[in-house]
């Protein structure tokens, strides 16, 4: 189960975090019902701007009946869709003549036209595009949405701009004959990951997920490893390994080797998952990263923070129930806490100052050095050296504790 | 019996921190090497306490211990080489076999190889378990538990032996071949500290015995001696009611 589990959760969080971004760059899984009002230029561009970015599966009819706006509230209102987008009636003949308008005032401006009758007229009132969305949608997806919406009616509003202006123009102006192409866009955007491999690595749910849940899978070595130090302690065990002619920081040093293979078994079975498994539903391939070495070091600090921390709890912890209970939570507190389920970015202040305590926050970060940026050893250091000191101190407390207050159950 | 104590007890006390009483007050005591000593007590009498601090799981408030001419205090890794331990509880790990725990707790006596696998073999062999070797114990009945629990103790050859309760909640076969083992290894010279609430049994086996309570010893000598001193009883039980009474204890 230690090692089956984990890679089971890898497996499945890393299809949900891929279908979540996917949602928003190429799988069109989430429909959204186009309610087109407008019957123009401006639905249509709107409409297909939904299609042309592949996130979303647009659909405009139901049952063979082309939606209304009342049907596609009420379809959202039920849960039945996410989203439903209504572009009103007269978008795209509002949206003209105001840019009319506004190229008719500024050639005005030129002496071109009666600058009297222009600025004498006034702009129509905008039209609003109405987007309904389900309450359970997240903040983000809405925001991305939005900006998709917005995206493509500020293209379309330009192209007519340039448009409008060029016609005005050559009314005006009989000689002037617009140019073929009227506008060509100055900036393009080009994503890079700045990464210390030669090649960069593309970040991915894998990439950021397999190493998220492996950190989890081996912090949550507290379970058995707690269960186990008290049942030993139950039953006898520990009250005669304690008589025997072994001090107690070798027995303390036999557990720590046992559950360190574990976590690097745990471990190696999860890497692998990342590369042969998860490929076979269709999700990206892990790539280890540019240092193997710098890998199984960071993986070797993290695997003793966490032996040294189920040690400690499983030693202080006076019951089964007492450790099982707050080892697990402890854990998911320290994982939420440390940036493995929301990026640290995206945390209050107070929350991302809390997290720098965290040592699944330094596993993490180590882990994401070597498999979003490429680094090495040097890259890690500051955080193994962190886990380092976690796991002395823990060891040390264990030592301390036992010696004092539990020297004989 | 030799006149040179292999323990030598004196006025060792025990205090809990936070308790009234002192768990163990002021006891003193001698035990020869080739004795088999029975401590008993009623519950909370104090022989656990006795048993782990001469065991060196942790010291005294105050007194002094001398094991085999070892001085507790300065030496206890060596004594610990000495003694063998056989807990009240079945110190065993139950999802080993039986011979997987032996080779676990030899290991822990620095015991390897076919010295270890020789030893569990043989002694697999005396307390009848050969068949049940590779079992897990969580299968096991209790007296086999017992059995194993015992060897545990044993495999490395001490000089004395600690058994709290060795034969508490068995069947009376496997009480009877611990405790002809516990005879015939004191044959050899092995001496043997043993706690009981068994009287009979204790009455039987042990040279000497020391009833124990509240943390004092109020009564030592050889089972006869003390009956002797109260020829109203017949037995040591009733001998063991009359000093300490018939209240329960917790």
């Amino acid at each position: 189960m230690l090692f089956i589990m984990p890679v089971v959760l890898i497996v499945i969080s890393s299809l949900m975090q891929e279908f979540g971004w996917s949602s928003l760059t190429k799988d069109p899984s989430v429909s959204v019902l186009f309610v087109d009002n407008d019957q123009d230029s401006l639905g249509l561009k709107i409409k297909n701007g939904f299609k042309g970015s592949e996130s979303f599966f647009v659909i405009d009819s139901l049952n063979h009946r082309p939606i209304t706006a009342e049907v596609a509230k009420n379809a959202v209102k039920k849960g039945e869709y996410l989203i439903a987008i209504v572009v009103p009636k007269n978008a795209t003949s509002t949206m003209r003549a105001n840019v009319r308008l506004s190229v008719a005032k500024t050639l005005a401006g030129f002496g071109m036209g009666d600058p009297l009758l222009v600025n004498g007229m006034s702009f129509r009132d905008s039209v609003d595009v109405v987007v309904y969305f389900d309450p359970t949608v997240k903040k983000t997806f809405k925001n991305a949405l939005m900006s998709s919406v917005r995206e493509n009616y500020y293209k379309f509003q330009t192209d007519w701009v340039f448009k409008t202006f060029n016609q005005e123009i050559a009314l005006q102006m009989p000689m002037y004959h617009p140019p073929k192409e009227a506008f060509k866009e100055v900036l393009s955007f080009k994503e890079v990951f700045p990464s210390y491999r030669v090649v960069e690595l593309i970040p991915n749910a894998t990439q950021h997920n397999v190493p998220a849940w492996t950190i989890f899978a081996m912090f949550f070595i507290v379970i058995p490893l707690t269960q186990s130090l008290i049942q030993e302690r139950e039953g006898g065990s520990l009250f005669r390994l304690l008589t025997m002619p072994v001090p107690y920081m070798t027995l303390l040093m036999g557990k720590v080797g046992v559950y360190l293979m574990v976590c690097m078994v745990q471990t190696v079975a999860m890497l692998v998952a990342g590369i042969l498994l998860l490929p076979l539903f269709e999700l990206p391939m892990l790539v280890l990263g540019n240092d193997i070495l710098g890998l199984f070091v960071m993986t070797l600090v993290v695997a003793m923070a966490s032996v040294g921390y189920g040690l400690m709890i499983g030693t202080i912890a006076k019951t089964h129930q007492q450790a099982a209970s707050f080892g697990s939570i402890s854990v998911i507190i320290l994982a939420a806490m440390g940036g493995l389920w929301v990026p640290i970015y995206l945390m209050p202040p107070f929350m991302r100052s809390m997290s720098l305590i965290s040592p699944l926050n330094w596993a993490i970060t180590g882990y994401y050095s070597i498999f979003l940026r490429g680094g090495g050893l040097m890259q890690i250091a500051p955080q193994a050296i962190k886990l380092l000191i976690f796991f002395a101190s823990t060891i040390t407390i264990t030592a301390v504790y036992q010696k004092i207050k539990r020297p004989l159950n | 019996m030799s006149q040179q104590p292999i323990i030598e007890i004196r006025e060792l006390t025990k205090i809990y921190k936070g308790a009234e009483e002192p768990a163990v007050n002021a006891i003193s005591l001698d035990i020869f090497p080739n004795e088999i000593f029975g401590l008993l007590g009623p519950n909370g009498a104090g022989k656990t306490t006795t048993i782990s601090i001469l065991c060196g799981l942790f010291p005294a408030t105050s007194g002094s211990v001398m094991i085999d001419g070892i001085d507790s205090h300065t030496n206890l890794e060596k004594i610990k080489q000495i003694i063998g331990v056989v807990p009240q509880d079945i110190a065993l790990y139950p999802t080993l076999t039986g011979r997987e725990n032996l080779a676990f707790f030899g290991n822990m006596y620095g015991l390897y190889g076919s010295e270890l696998r020789d030893k569990i073999n043989q002694y697999l062999a005396e307390f009848g378990l050969e068949k049940h070797a590779n079992k897990m114990v969580s299968k096991y009945s209790g007296g086999m538990k017992r059995r194993v629990n015992l060897i545990a103790g044993l495999l490395h050859d001490p000089k004395i032996i600690f058994l709290d309760e060795p034969t508490v909640g068995i069947d009376v076969q496997s009480r009877l071949v611990i405790l002809e083992y516990l005879k015939e290894i004191n044959k050899k010279g092995v001496t043997i500290i043993y706690t009981s609430h068994y009287m009979e049994e204790a009455e039987h086996l042990c040279h000497r015995v020391a009833i124990i309570d509240r943390g004092n010893i109020i009564s030592l000598g050889k089972p006869k001696e003390l009956l002797e001193g109260h020829p109203e009883f017949k037995n040591l039980e009733n001998v063991f009611i009359h000093l300490t009474g018939k209240d329960m204890r917790d």
